[in-house]
């Protein structure tokens, strides 16, 4: 990914899980960098279920409108694995690397049971033969585990900066999070983010 | 028609959408969908099931008489006029102070007591009246409460939503008194081929009563509203012929109103009936016409028998025998509502092969309309 | 996060495109802000109400988009700088006061920035808001760039105050609610004082209408002359191109990266007009004499390409045959958004180029992994939203009362009503205030044969909004509806903005409470209130109101909105189901609560065919426990 100009990242994932801020933070950081950013986000009906996706447009020369054409995303970072594919299939490339949380959020209708969700087996599947890198993590579980559900974002931030598809270094995106988050929040971010690079290392 | 059983949505336009409903209320009380009221059946939500008790148990869906009458007596359905009968007696009860609060002879309080006090049932299903007349079904436990609910409304009521629901309870015996309709919803219930059943099995007796037709609680309450404030009727009255009137009484007047004007609320589903006498009850009792204060008396399964039996011999309840031209009249009567309403479903469906919600051989239409 | 006030010279910030607009208000040294929210709009004045104080400047949430304008005029008249910032439907609301202040103009700068909702995201219509800019005899502006959009804002004050009039600005969702680098300036207090003083005679009022008619088409010309030279105009690309390309707005980044992406850097340039009304025209026709054949790229009428058309219609001679391609070609479509994919199609198209947006091979894969896979996510009410408990009563007492009864909607997040979390309750939705105004109307319909009970649905920020002279008229022309507000105290669907009836200001000042209560009780007619969680209580109560059908009647069904409550207070109750009661899909169920109720906290395992209670989702609010048939939903004090 390394020199891709511009490089264009997709954040997907349902209202609630925090893809606004993480965007947000990655952007900062990226600015601060001295890139010109992009995000363009869809988030109409964040709030009440529905799919939330930003688009980050990173580009060294000049900035690029906020949505990235179809089939030109280089990374799609999923905090919901069936949103992963469902971007892979409008915006995906055979060389498109694919990083997604692997726990569900079901969507209404499969809540009252009138559709089903795919297996694990079939996610993987779909990824893996759509992107050239596909990793499915357990940042749910792993956030739960922390204490705070909400933190599966930030590790999955920390898988994708561990994976060093994003012109940041760790340092620059931990001091995003120590300029933006309030005290008594940064701690366990860091510790996420840390969580997130350990399993991008793991990989 | 088969006898397919469906669900709500075919209740709903198969019944209730071309007026078929007789408001029995076999259909309520079972799930969140289906309510009764103020005389209508509503359904609050669409039920996706394919097949549904309320379709099952609804005495204006597909209704297999030989298979009720197997089911009930143990004999095919006569298809004459008056359906499986054992003995046809008048009666009356002895104890006047319940003469003199119910309908006629006060029969169907003191059977419906004696039962409750020999532990034959240990709850009765009744129709009571509201401060507005409105009529629904109610579950007693004692002979006060059942004397509470003597007298007619004329109203349809939804007595068996009570059934559905008492039933579900800790009642172990029941006791149902029902309009012709309302048996029949009954004798479906027990016939049902549905694995999910209701608490039939805890109908233990079920005490039927003449019915010639129904009327529409909101048209008549509108109607009557206009004469009186219908919280100050106390109780309504249809004196035998040639009177032709609907009588309205309140604690200190009495409102003759001619039988005509109130014909337009009949409910429609009325008019198809071919059942005046509760065939499908342990027995049916009726106003005995020409014999002031006495009731007719149908006796016609075996725990019907055995209920009025020991009640006789405990002075209960006296019967004598039913003059000749009585119930010559009964069955001309009965017969006349089954012409009546065969005519009715033949002229609704438009065939003689397509009669609604009945299932009778040709044979038995034509013994009828004969 | 840090605020839009933060400045380090020469460094640039990431800034959403309705901050950048704040932030150039604030270099501008604005002094006074209002505006009712709106999506994409609200974030403009909000993020100006967040640093109000520091900032010492005014800024309020008006009661409607009217208010907020007129009191942004005042301002202005009183030499203050103003901004007053709407959705297209507010302008609708506005344009009765802007169509006269445009004749009276201003004093010191009034910028009035309209949010257009392409693809109606947000939004009851997709209206584009441009047209009032020729309408009024205003200039308009359209930011490209989130830089575009600051400096803009900034100049725009600057424009308003030469020409003493109002300067429009017009953004559209991808311009708002996305986010880019700025570089920024540095903010300026107000340091005007504040003092009205009228100078010639009905400086401010409509006297002498043709007279200051004429003045105001002078003052439009002026505009012309500066925008000839405006910095917001430039044109890229080669001497004469093959096509030339006029754009502006969220068209701008769209047809730059088609031209790049189709590798047509050499043959195709890009005029982008910042200056969309007037027409900068000596600018437009040097750029249009370059070449034959003209794309217009815009959202989301054929605004730019009428009057690009209309001007050359007066300048035919001089610039020869020219082919116009665009929305009235059919090149582009005149609804909806457009997106890079779109405006490349249309310059392949109109170059005659073959073009495979994506991977014809990888497409056809991911169709075949992906598409049974994927549902689509449907948006519905929150868990523990009371309009969900408010909507059940209301459709199953429609339902008891059997006389066709209907409810006419309104907007706000309860406009979900008309689908199925609501149980498609809401038959109407078109303005705010309009579910009363439509039920005034079927209210009185009862001589011509109508008897159905009507029902309107209002928020309670949305009845302060427009429903109050609806709720007056109804009583005055005695028409015979029951009005329900649906009052969670929050103007939820915006971003829980206070208003009137919160209890708090813009800033977030305590503020006089309007007692809705009291307020319509003193209309003399039947007001009740009701919890709409105790559908033991609220369905009858609705009945009740319902049959009583005689004037106008009014429940206020008080419940505050879910995502409030989880922020401001522990759960109610911890709620499960009984697995073993749960009667699931059989007779005397057929999952009502995960089928008919929709609640999100509530989810099917069809594994073990019962309801599940979902932790993470649900709110506590214990509704369910009351519609299940079984008693299988168990709520326990938390």
């Amino acid at each position: 990914m390394e020199g891709k100009d511009p490089l264009n990242v997709i954040v997907t994932g349902v209202g609630g899980q925090g893809n606004v801020l993480i965007s947000q933070l990655m952007g900062r950081a990226l600015v601060r960098a001295g890139y010109h950013v992009t995000i363009g986000e869809t988030y109409g009906a964040s709030q009440r279920g529905g799919p939330v996706m930003s688009h980050l447009r990173v580009s060294r020369q000049s900035q690029y409108g906020p949505l990235i054409p179809q089939g030109q995303a280089d990374v799609v970072l999923g905090l919901e694995p069936v949103e992963t594919l469902r971007v892979l299939g409008q915006y995906g490339n055979p060389g498109v690397t694919a990083i997604t949380n692997s726990r569900p959020v079901y969507p209404l209708a499969v809540a009252i049971g009138t559709a089903h969700y795919p297996s694990v087996e079939e996610i993987v599947k779909a990824l893996e033969e759509l992107s050239i890198r596909a990793w499915l993590i357990n940042a749910t579980d792993v956030a739960i585990e922390m204490g705070a559900p909400i933190l599966a974002n930030i590790i999955m931030v920390g898988a994708l900066v561990g994976a060093g598809v994003l012109p940041l270094a760790a340092e620059e995106f931990e001091l995003e999070l120590r300029e933006s988050l309030p005290a008594d929040r940064l701690d366990l971010n860091l510790k996420a983010f840390r969580r997130g690079l350990a399993e991008a290392k793991a990989r | 028609m088969s006898l397919e059983v469906k669900g709500c949505r075919e209740l709903q336009s198969e019944v209730i959408a071309r007026d078929l409903c007789t408001l029995c209320g076999a259909c309520v009380g079972m799930c969140p969908y289906l309510v009764a009221y103020r005389g209508r059946i509503v359904a609050l939500d669409e039920c996706n099931l394919a097949q549904g008790r309320c379709y099952a148990f609804c005495p204006r869906t597909s209704l297999d008489l030989d298979l009720l009458s197997q089911t009930v007596f143990g004999v095919p359905y006569a298809a004459d006029e008056l359906g499986t009968v054992q003995e046809i007696v008048i009666a009356r009860a002895r104890d006047e102070g319940i003469r003199s609060k119910a309908q006629f002879g006060g029969t169907v309080t003191a059977l419906a007591s004696f039962a409750l006090d020999q532990g034959l049932i240990d709850s009765a299903v009744l129709t009571a009246s509201d401060e507005d007349m409105l009529p629904s079904g109610t579950a007693a436990a004692n002979a006060a409460q059942i004397l509470g609910c003597a007298g007619s409304n004329f109203a349809a009521a939804p007595t068996l939503a009570a059934f559905n629901r008492h039933s579900a309870g800790d009642a172990q015996s029941i006791g149902v008194v029902a309009i012709p309709c309302q048996a029949l919803a009954l004798a479906n219930m027990r016939a049902s081929p549905l694995e999910n059943r209701n608490n039939i099995d805890k109908l233990k007796l079920v005490i039927g009563l003449f019915c010639t037709w129904a009327l529409r609680y909101e048209g008549l309450a509108r109607f009557l509203a206009q004469k009186v404030p219908l919280n100050r009727i106390v109780r309504f009255d249809i004196p035998p012929p040639p009177a032709n009137l609907f009588q309205v009484f309140t604690d200190s007047t009495r409102i003759d109103i001619p039988l005509d004007d109130v014909r337009p609320f009949i409910r429609p589903a009325c008019d198809v009936c071919i059942d005046m006498t509760a065939e499908f009850a342990d027995i049916s009792v009726g106003a005995a016409e020409g014999v002031r204060g006495w009731n007719t008396l149908i006796i016609r399964s075996h725990a019907g028998r055995e209920l009025v039996e020991a009640a006789r011999a405990k002075g209960i309840i006296e019967t004598a025998p039913l003059p000749e031209q009585n119930l010559a009249h009964l069955k001309e009567a009965s017969l006349l509502k089954k012409k009546r309403g065969l005519r009715k479903v033949i002229e609704t469906s438009g065939s003689e092969d397509d009669l609604l919600y009945l299932k009778l051989t040709s044979e038995a239409v034509k013994g009828l309309l004969s | 996060m840090t605020s839009i006030t933060a400045y380090e010279p020469g460094a640039s910030q990431l800034l959403m495109g309705n901050e950048a607009i704040a932030r150039g208000a604030l270099e501008a040294g604005v002094g006074f802000a209002s505006a009712y929210p709106g999506t994409p709009s609200s974030e403009i004045i909000g993020s100006l109400a967040e640093v109000a104080g520091e900032m010492g400047i005014y800024v309020e949430w008006s009661v409607n988009e009217k208010v907020a304008l007129e009191a942004a005029a005042a301002a202005s008249f009183a030499g203050v700088r103003a901004i007053v910032a709407m959705k297209q439907n507010g302008l609708n609301v506005a344009s009765d006061f802007l169509m006269t202040l445009n004749l009276t103009g201003t004093v010191a700068g009034l910028v009035l920035v309209l949010c257009d909702d392409p693809a109606a995201l947000s939004s009851t219509n997709e209206q584009d808001s441009r047209p009032i800019a020729k309408w009024a005899d205003l200039p308009l502006l359209e930011p490209a760039t989130f830089q575009e959009a600051k400096d803009m804002t900034k100049w725009a004050f600057e424009l308003s105050e030469e020409i003493k009039n109002v300067c429009l600005i017009r953004s559209v969702t991808r311009v708002s609610h996305a986010r880019g680098d700025v570089r920024l300036g540095e903010p300026m207090p107000p340091g005007r004082q504040a003092r009205f003083a009228s100078t010639t005679v009905g400086q401010f009022t409509s006297m002498f209408v043709p007279v200051k008619h004429s003045l105001l088409h002078q003052k439009l010309n002026k505009t012309r002359e500066i925008f000839e030279s405006s910095p917001f105009n430039w044109y890229a690309g080669p001497e004469k191109p093959e096509l030339l390309i006029v754009t502006c707005g969220s068209g701008w980044y769209y047809s730059l990266e088609a031209v790049k992406t189709l590798g047509l850097e050499s043959s195709v340039g890009i005029l982008k007009l910042g200056t969309t009304w007037p027409l900068p025209e000596k600018l437009v026709q040097q750029h249009l004499a370059r070449t034959d054949k003209v794309l217009v790229v815009e959202e989301v009428d054929p605004f730019l390409e009428g009057n690009l058309k209309e001007l050359v219609g007066d300048t035919f001679s001089a610039l020869g045959p020219l082919t116009f391609y665009g929305k009235r070609s059919g090149h582009l479509p005149s609804f909806g958004e457009l997106d890079p994919d779109r405006v490349m199609g249309a310059v392949s198209s109109v170059l005659g180029r073959e073009r495979a947006a994506v991977d014809p091979e990888y497409a056809k894969k991911a169709q075949a992994l992906t598409g049974g896979l994927v549902q689509a996510r449907m948006i519905g009410f929150c868990a523990g939203c009371p309009h969900r408990a408010t909507l059940w009563s209301v459709k199953n007492a429609l339902k008891l009362d059997g006389r066709g009864g209907f409810v006419t909607g309104d907007i706000g997040c309860y406009t979900m009503g008309l689908g199925p979390t609501g149980f498609f309750q809401l038959k109407t939705t078109q303005a705010m205030g309009s579910g009363a105004g439509l039920a005034c109307g079927f209210g009185k319909l009862g001589r011509l044969g109508f008897s159905q009970p009507v029902l309107a649905v209002c928020g309670d920020s949305t009845f302060f909004h427009a429903a109050i002279p609806a709720l007056i008229n109804g009583v005055y022309n005695q028409s015979n509806f029951t009005l329900i507000i649906l009052d969670n105290s929050a103007t939820a669907m915006t971003g829980f903005q206070p208003h009137p009836g919160t209890g708090a200001s813009a800033v977030g000042e305590p503020a006089p409470k309007v007692d809705l209560e009291a307020l319509c009780g003193s209309l003399g007619i039947r007001v009740e209130v009701a919890d709409p969680f105790d559908l033991q209580d609220t369905t009858p109560k609705l009945l009740d109101l319902m049959q009583d059908d005689r004037g106008v009647r009014v429940l206020i069904s008080r419940r505050k909105c879910a995502l409030v409550r989880a922020r401001e207070e522990k759960a109610a109750y911890k709620v499960r189901v009984d697995s073993e009661k749960c009667r699931g899909e059989s007779c005397g169920c057929a999952r009502l609560c995960t089928r008919v109720f929709q609640c999100p906290g509530l989810v099917w395992d069809s594994e073990s065919q019962t309801a599940k209670i979902d932790e993470v989702i649900c709110s506590g609010c214990g509704v369910c426990a009351d519609i299940c048939p079984a008693s299988a939903i168990i709520r326990e004090v938390a």
